[in-house]
């Protein structure tokens, strides 16, 4: 391939060097400087074609920079050497072959693959179309005899090798010629479809070619619409034209150098990433790098070791795309022990130096991130134990009520039944054995009334099998102090909010029978905004503080396992006032 | 001679001293049933004119074997037993067609006769 390169270099600086001497000696167009331009020109590009070439053996760029100065300066050759029938026919075969290597160039640039369908089937066609446009000037076109005054004719030049007969195909190029300019319509189309579509990062690469492209398809432009109308150049168009051509010829390795320049100009945005990523906050790093690397669909997969699964910022677990995805993924630390991937824009590729240092510039803070996303995972599955212990929690204790309220309270009651059974035996007499039984029975009461108070403490039926109002009501009627039931929600609510709620009023009611002094008490629970809000507020002397310990700390506690939130405002002399917010829409369980 | 009462309960410790507590106040016990759907089944068979119910059964609530027992042709009066105290239960009381309810530790064959007297 080197050598091929080589041979390249030294035929094209060769033939350029044949082309100026032959310029100069006929003194074509009387402007020997204008061919000393445009070879030195051609010469530049050829090289920088050449080099990138040599750089990129991956990427056809360079080979198609190449490409199209050649067969530029290919097409030229009949003007330079008329009288040699072989440069004839080489010129009018490669008449318009520049331009499908141009269109190739430019569209596949920076990449040097044409990515979009559309893309690579325009440039077959115009590839096709310029060897078409070559075929009737190639058979039939003689300078000799021409009637087409945009032509060159002289009497005294060379027939191409492969004229077959004089015929006019002037009909005929205006026709292809009508053609090339719709294709270069298109051409401009695809170009801006292109610039439109890359992001920010690789718009920055292409824009400084892109423009110098755009002036060249724009002097084409003029040169066809003059052939077309069939006016030809005068003096003004055809010195602007050839400044034009200049300037977008010696455009091209100036375009390439610009984005090199502005590559390095991507190094020091990496600099200005180093310094945001100081004051970033965590959650952020991948809105820095989007920035950084001008790729708004950037995103960002965490690598968490013992899950062996990639998840994103927020801990949701996150597939990485397949190589068909039209998207690309860069693994940063190694594949063994990744610390993070990117998934981007497939032609920040072209950009590996930048990808490598924003990676490099973000790792650290791609570290935090992913203890970041591990903490928040870890901190979802302790509040889903959580919730599952106090749920667990009131299970055991609804079973320990069932098992009491079924063993020894029915056996404490058949034990009743069977003392009165006893005192109707026993008749009137026996009087020390009645008052004995009595006893015995009083005692069976009492008992009876502390089971049943432990198993109502424990949980009470009422509000597994009625509800949040029934059972509030039955804890209002066996308060000692007077309780209000101003509100309470009629519909049933999940186990573990009735439950919170229940034991919120419980424990206060306790606490007011307790400490408060309190002369009323009440007692308002609805549902507000998917919360079930319970208030409890008394007249006493107020004071009550959640202290470690204590019933309210548990409660508390209690509440926000189910991300409840219990208040207490209780100033001395004000009363007391406890309001607990229990959200029924328990959060579920991350993964 | 005493009414005609049928016994459903789940424990048949506290059945059977019910049964001998009934008999000794003049009630005539003429079946027992441990739960919902055997107690309707013996209603319908022995036509018993009065039923005490415990609230809580193994297959169904007491409740709902209450309002079974009152769409059925023989209307029995039905009172309702607990070990729960008429407040916990007070709900389920308010809405149900039993005609009387007995908290089981207070359970004699006088507070049943009261009860039943009550409601000729």
């Amino acid at each position: 391939v080197r050598a091929v390169r080589l041979l390249v270099g030294a035929g094209g600086a060769a033939l350029l060097a044949a082309m100026l001497a032959g310029a100069l000696h006929e003194d074509v167009l009387s402007a020997g400087e204008a061919w000393t331009h445009y070879a030195v020109v051609s010469f530049i590009s050829i090289s920088v074609g050449l080099l990138v070439w040599e750089r990129r053996p991956g990427s056809r760029i360079g080979l198609l920079i190449t490409a199209t100065v050649l067969a530029g300066a290919l097409s030229e050759l009949p003007i330079v050497l008329p009288e040699s029938a072989l440069a004839v026919t080489i010129g009018l075969g490669a008449i318009n072959l520049a331009a499908p290597f141009f269109a190739h160039l430019t569209l596949s640039y920076p990449s040097g693959r044409l990515t979009s369908r559309l893309d690579r089937a325009f440039v077959v066609i115009t590839y096709v179309f310029a060897l078409v446009y070559a075929v009737p000037l190639l058979l039939f076109y003689s300078p000799r005899s021409t009637y087409d005054p945009d032509v060159w004719d002289c009497p005294s030049c060379a027939v191409p090798y492969t004229h077959v007969a004089w015929y006019d195909v002037t009909g005929a190029r205006r026709a292809l010629d009508g053609v090339l300019f719709v294709l270069v319509v298109v051409f401009l189309t695809l170009l801006l479809r292109k610039l439109v579509r890359a992001g920010a990062g690789a718009r920055r690469v292409v824009l400084p070619l892109l423009a110098v492209l755009f002036l060249l398809a724009a002097r084409f432009c003029v040169e066809l619409a003059l052939a077309l109308t069939g006016s030809s150049a005068n003096f003004w168009t055809s010195s602007a034209m050839f400044w034009a051509e200049t300037i977008g010829l010696l455009g091209i390795p100036l375009a390439l150098a610009i984005g090199l320049l502005w590559g390095r100009g991507a190094r020091s945005a990496v600099a200005d990433l180093v310094v945001e990523l100081e004051r970033t906050p965590p959650g952020s790093v991948r809105d820095a790098l989007a920035r950084t690397l001008g790729d708004p669909t950037l995103e960002l997969a965490l690598w968490l070791p013992e899950r062996e699964s990639y998840v994103d910022g927020e801990g949701r677990p996150l597939e990485l795309p397949t190589p068909v995805s039209g998207r690309a993924v860069t693994v940063l630390g190694d594949s063994e022990a990744p610390v993070a991937a990117l998934v981007h824009d497939p032609a920040l590729l072209e950009q590996r130096a930048l990808l490598r240092s924003a990676c490099a510039a973000a790792r650290l803070a791609l570290e935090n991130e992913r203890l970041q996303a591990e903490l928040r995972l870890q901190l979802a599955e302790v509040r889903a134990s959580r919730v599952r212990i106090v749920r667990a929690g009131d299970e055991e204790r609804r079973r320990l009520e069932r098992d009491l309220h079924d063993g020894a309270q029915q056996r404490l009651l058949s034990l009743g039944l069977a003392l009165q059974l006893m005192r109707s035996e026993l008749g009137s007499g026996a009087n020390g054995a009645a008052r004995l039984l009595g006893e015995a029975e009083a005692e069976l009461g009492a008992a009876l009334e502390e089971l049943r108070a432990l198993a109502h403490g424990i949980h009470p039926a009422v509000l597994t099998e009625h509800g949040l109002g029934p059972a509030l009501r039955t804890l209002a009627a066996r308060s000692p102090v007077p309780v209000e039931i101003k509100a309470v929600p009629d519909e049933r609510l999940p186990a573990p909010v009735e439950a919170a709620g229940y034991f919120v009023v419980s424990e206060a009611l306790a606490n007011v029978a307790k400490h408060a002094r309190a002369s009323a008490v009440s007692v308002h629970a609805a549902c507000e905004d998917g919360s079930l809000v319970v208030e409890v507020e008394d007249d006493g002397v107020g004071g009550a503080a959640p202290t470690a310990g204590s019933g309210l700390a548990g409660l508390a506690d209690r509440l926000q396992a189910i991300d409840g939130r219990l208040t207490i405002q209780s100033r001395a002399g004000r009363g007391t006032r406890l309001c607990a917010e229990i959200p029924y829409a328990v959060v579920p369980a991350h993964r | 001679m005493g009414r005609r009462v049928l016994i459903v309960d789940d424990h048949p410790t506290f059945r059977r001293f019910a049964t001998r507590l009934l008999k000794a106040g003049g009630f005539e016990v003429v079946g027992e049933a441990d739960d919902g759907r055997s107690a309707l089944a013996a209603a319908r068979r022995l036509r018993p004119e009065l039923v005490l119910l415990d609230v809580l059964l193994p297959d169904m609530s007491g409740f709902a074997v209450a309002e079974a027992l009152a769409a059925d042709s023989g209307r029995p009066l039905v009172v309702l037993i607990s070990s729960r105290s008429a407040s916990e239960l007070a709900a389920g009381l308010e809405r149900s067609s039993a005609c009387g309810f007995i908290a089981k530790s207070e359970l004699s064959a006088e507070a049943l006769a009261a009860i039943v007297n009550g409601r000729p």
